[in-house]
């Protein structure tokens, strides 16, 4: 009996490695052969065989996020409409949709950020066609009574309220609502609250989201792991192929150019060492673009762990928790941030100022070579280490994959980080980290409780 | 007939992977040979912990560890090792729990010589020096009198509950240790408790990735040269008895209720009742799933927050992990259950919602329906729980722990072994709903007290419609008596928390 199931598991081996050597190759730092196809509809699909053992992932990246809720009133509702598609269909109703993934035993999830709603299952490769088949079912005939709708936003509003305790969440929401004006980016993922506690009133309206957004020209589909790519290709057709085209693009409106730094204040209402964010507004996501992808390497350059200011603030004076830069790739302009954890109020000032210096300190000087060089290496490493299960590499492409539309993002993005040289690096400082397009923002503890 | 032959295929491709290519040296060796993985992982498992803290040092071990993976060593200052392992895109790091302490790491094999150095100097040869010993302790402070009271309250809640049951046990404090105590931790006791417990005598090696034999060596080698020595083992920790209901209000300013309820149970992985609990549980209660039958009533059908789940083993950071993280290894578990944010005025009966279905599962079992179900849902979801080489190692480290023949392989088999008898017989023998500890972070505990002592009923007011048989059994629950005894509500403000 051992023998036989060996046999088989030889078998399916042998199988992975032989789809693997009949694909396209793949070039770039992405290290998987994948296998690309757009239907009709408008539904990229992309597979990518890769040695699992038995699993897979399947990810539906549908390219709305918060950034579409363009309409005022309606913030947070990408995010709320999430919630809504585990409501199920006429044929697959909500608990029978639960009960099929359950015995699957699939990992089900999903997430929604500013650009992307993404649901991603993970499960044992004999159920890729059930799975497809209640996926597809759902994207295209989702169906609930307004009942369970209004239920659905009580546990968005939980949701809401676990979130509050957190100082980092008040002051991002205060960062995102002083930085822009108009934008959608003004709001966070989850929505202004006002919004939340209406959303039980815009059943209606759920479902006018539902036929604009949730469209094939819109959704990109990914499946990574032990799958045959040939024979998945035809599934997808046989269930995604009569989904209608129909998606109508949101009116989001441009943010005008900043003209003055605009500061703002938090109180959080328990004890937290202040923390202090300097944002600056930064480039829209181009992997093509030198002066983004400059953008990108500068704010670790600058602030990451190996960073001057690092070793003089948090290492050897120790007047911070912790500082580092963020820049948020997005589909429109979003901010570039430095964040740092202040151990004294009566600090923040100075440690302001240390953060200008550096940055006028990266407008005169050029960086390194060598931190440049070992910067692109530890974004090699950091990228290739993350790839190690069907979920890792299908999770790692997804955001790309929602910003541009297409995997060879990826590829794109680290061929230009390597072109970058240590003159755009000043180029982009002196380009971006001005005052008129800055925002600061403080969050200091309120009462004790 | 295709379907269970893949997945024996898939559960015997695990088992090759992870136990087939196993060669134990000795009982302090564990390695996970995976050629076709480009990184190592490393996994050096210390027997310390936080039970391990002298009384008055409560945070000892935590800072000790600390100052093994994120100070200088005696080769390099901490910002020359940062400088080093950046261009690698690698780190190390300890995880402290009560029990055990592991020093992992994980490199892509091209960098492996550079990184082996800086991860074995850490471990042998750290310098202790009082710049990285004042900033990893005022962060540690921070975290304690910050963090950790006002952050996130369903951390909070947690961190309460556990100390609430191990009062006066070794594991009654947090990892990180108490405010007062951390305070007085000086840089001799530091030394002192790496040399009496990290010694080459009181650990266990694991490997797991890309390696060769020529490596195994070269680590013994290395960590041969820690001191010798054995040092005592700590009791297992015997938790008070629970006489009924206790009810711990933290009162904090918030615009919810946190809700955490428990009691030590007496079951521990690799044991039969386990597995029958494990699957118990999950139909009750599993993890961020809507299969749990909580986040069924509580929120699927009510809306009242965002998810309930219960559990059997300790789940540190519950709200960031989807699957359980390896290397809690714990002689002592609880069973817990954990009801996110609720708005305060629905937190009586929320608390009677969770209790009257621990009831109802104690009182009637499961259902060989959902018996059914949970068991076919396990033996795929297990799949997920290690799918990396350096989850399964961890996995590994925990079997020497507990003492089983690899979890892992145990799991589906137990499981297919099973009955709805042997199930039901476990929930009897280890769950009840009598004697309960409960935390509630609230802002509004005075009022709550009141309530919960006078028992009256506790109708839910919600601001859409429910359906008819909802608003049935609501009514049921509104009344569902608690029975807690005055003397048995504690309110603590959330300044006076982990001062000592």
């Amino acid at each position: 009996m051992k023998t036989v199931m060996m046999s088989s598991l030889l078998l399916l081996l042998f199988y992975v490695f032989a789809l693997a050597a009949q694909s396209e190759q793949a070039s770039g730092i992405f290290p998987y052969p994948y296998h690309k196809k757009v239907l009709d509809n408008g539904l990229k699909v992309i597979i990518i065989p890769m040695e699992s053992p038995g699993l897979v992932a399947y990810y539906s990246i549908v390219r709305t996020g918060s950034r579409d809720e363009y309409e005022p009133g309606h913030s947070g509702f990408a995010h709320f409409f999430e919630h809504m598609m585990f409501r199920g269909t006429k044929k697959y109703p909500g608990s029978v949709y639960d009960k099929l993934i359950t015995e699957m035993g699939a990992d089900a999830n999903a997430y929604t950020s500013d650009d992307l709603t993404c649901y991603h299952l993970n499960f044992a490769s004999e159920d890729l066609e059930k799975v497809m088949e209640l996926e597809s079912d759902r994207f295209q005939n989702l169906y609930y009574e307004e009942q369970a709708f209004k239920t659905e936003a009580g546990a968005v509003h939980g949701e809401y309220l676990k979130s509050l305790s957190s100082p980092w969440f008040l002051l991002s929401e205060k960062l995102m609502d002083t930085a822009f004006d108009v934008h959608t980016y003004k709001h966070t993922t989850i929505g202004f609250r006002q919004d939340i506690e209406a959303m039980p009133t815009m059943y209606e309206y759920s479902l006018s989201f539902f036929n604009r957004y949730y469209r094939p020209e819109n959704v990109v589909l990914v499946i990574v792991g032990d799958v045959n790519p040939a024979s998945t290709m035809e599934l997808v057709k046989k269930y995604y192929g009569n989904w209608k085209p129909g998606y109508v693009p949101p009116q989001i409106p441009a943010e005008p150019e900043q003209q003055a730094e605009r500061t703002a204040n938090v109180t959080y209402n328990g004890e937290t060492l202040p923390i202090l964010c300097v944002a600056y507004k930064s480039l829209a996501f181009d992997p093509k673009s030198k002066t983004m992808a400059a953008c990108v390497l500068l704010g670790d350059l600058a602030f990451g762990e190996t960073s001057d200011i690092y070793k003089k603030l948090v290492l050897n004076e120790q007047r911070v928790q912790f500082i580092s830069a963020d820049f948020n790739s997005a589909r429109d302009p979003q901010l570039l941030t430095i964040w740092t954890m202040i151990k004294r109020e009566d600090d923040i000032d100075n440690i302001k100022n240390e953060i200008y210096r550096t940055i006028e300190h990266f407008k005169q000087e050029a960086v390194s070579k060598q931190k440049l060089n070992d910067l692109k290496r530890r974004l090699k490493y950091s990228f290739l280490m993350g790839l190690e299960t069907p979920d890792d590499v299908a999770g790692s492409l997804a955001r790309y994959i929602a910003l541009t539309g297409d995997i060879e993002a990826v590829n794109q993005l680290y061929e230009t980080y390597e072109q970058v040289t240590p003159a755009d690096i000043r180029d982009a400082a002196n380009n971006l980290l001005v005052e008129q397009k800055r925002t600061v923002v403080v969050l200091k503890g309120g009462q004790k409780s | 007939m295709k379907s269970p032959m893949i997945v024996f295929a898939m559960a015997i491709l695990f088992g090759f992977l992870y136990a087939g290519c196993r060669s134990s040296l000795n009982d302090q060796t564990v390695l996970l040979k995976v050629s076709s993985d480009p990184t190592i992982s490393f996994a050096i498992w210390f027997k310390v912990g936080s039970q391990n803290d002298p009384s008055g040092k409560e945070g000892l071990a935590q800072l000790t560890a600390a100052m093994l993976t994120e100070a200088s060593t005696q080769q390099n200052s901490y910002d020359q090792i940062l400088e080093q392992l950046y261009p690698m895109a690698a780190s190390y790091s300890a995880s402290v729990d009560k029990e055990m302490t592991v020093i992992s790491g994980r490199i892509h094999r091209d960098n492996l010589d550079r990184y082996f150095d800086l991860f074995t100097q850490a471990i042998i040869s750290p310098a202790f020096k009082p710049e990285d010993f004042e900033r990893i302790k005022s962060n540690t402070i921070n975290y304690l009198e910050k963090t950790l009271r006002y952050a996130n309250d369903e951390a909070l809640g947690k961190e309460v509950l556990y100390q609430a049951i191990f009062k006066q046990t070794p594991y009654g404090h947090p990892e990180a240790g108490l405010i007062e105590s951390v305070k007085s931790i000086t840089l001799d006791d530091i030394k002192n408790f790496y040399k009496k417990y990290f010694a080459r005598d009181n650990l266990v090696i694991g490997i797991g990735g890309g390696f060769d034999n020529e490596l195994v060596h070269r680590l013994k080698q290395a960590l041969n040269k820690l001191p010798k020595g054995a040092p005592v083992p700590v009791e297992k920790p015997s938790p008070l008895p629970i006489d009924g209901r206790q009810v711990i209000l933290v009162e904090k300013d918030t615009r919810s209720s946190a809700i955490s309820i428990g009691f030590p149970i007496d079951v521990l992985r690799g044991e039969d009742d386990f597995y029958a609990l494990w699957l118990a549980n999950s139909w009750f209660g599993e993890h961020r799933n809507s299969s749990s039958h909580l986040y069924q009533v509580i929120r699927e059908a009510r809306g009242m927050n965002y998810g309930d789940y219960s559990y059997i083993e300790c789940f540190p950071n519950g709200w960031a992990r989807q699957f359980p993280a390896p290397n809690v290894g714990r002689r002592q578990q609880i069973f817990e259950i954990w009801i996110r944010p609720v708005q305060t005025e629905a937190a009586h009966f929320a608390l009677r919602a969770a209790i009257r279905e621990l009831q109802k599962l104690v009182d009637n079992g499961m259902t060989q329906q959902d018996f059914e179900l949970t068991r076919k849902f396990l033996k795929k979801y297990y799949l997920h729980y290690a799918p990396t080489t350096s989850l399964r190692l961890g996995y590994q480290l925990d079997d020497k722990f507990y003492g089983v023949q690899d979890h892992l392989k145990k799991f589906p088999e137990m499981l297919d072994r099973l009955t709805l008898e042997q199930v039901n017989a476990a929930i009897k023998r280890h769950l009840q709903y009598q004697n309960l500890k409960i935390v509630i972070v609230t802002n509004n505990a005075i009022a709550l007290k009141q309530a919960l002592i006078a028992d009256a009923p506790s109708p839910m007011k919600y601001v859409t419609p429910k359906p008819a048989e909802v608003l049935q059994e609501d009514r049921e629950i509104e009344r569902y008596p608690l029975n807690i005894k005055p003397e048995n509500v504690t309110i603590i403000p959330v300044a006076e928390l982990f001062l000592r």
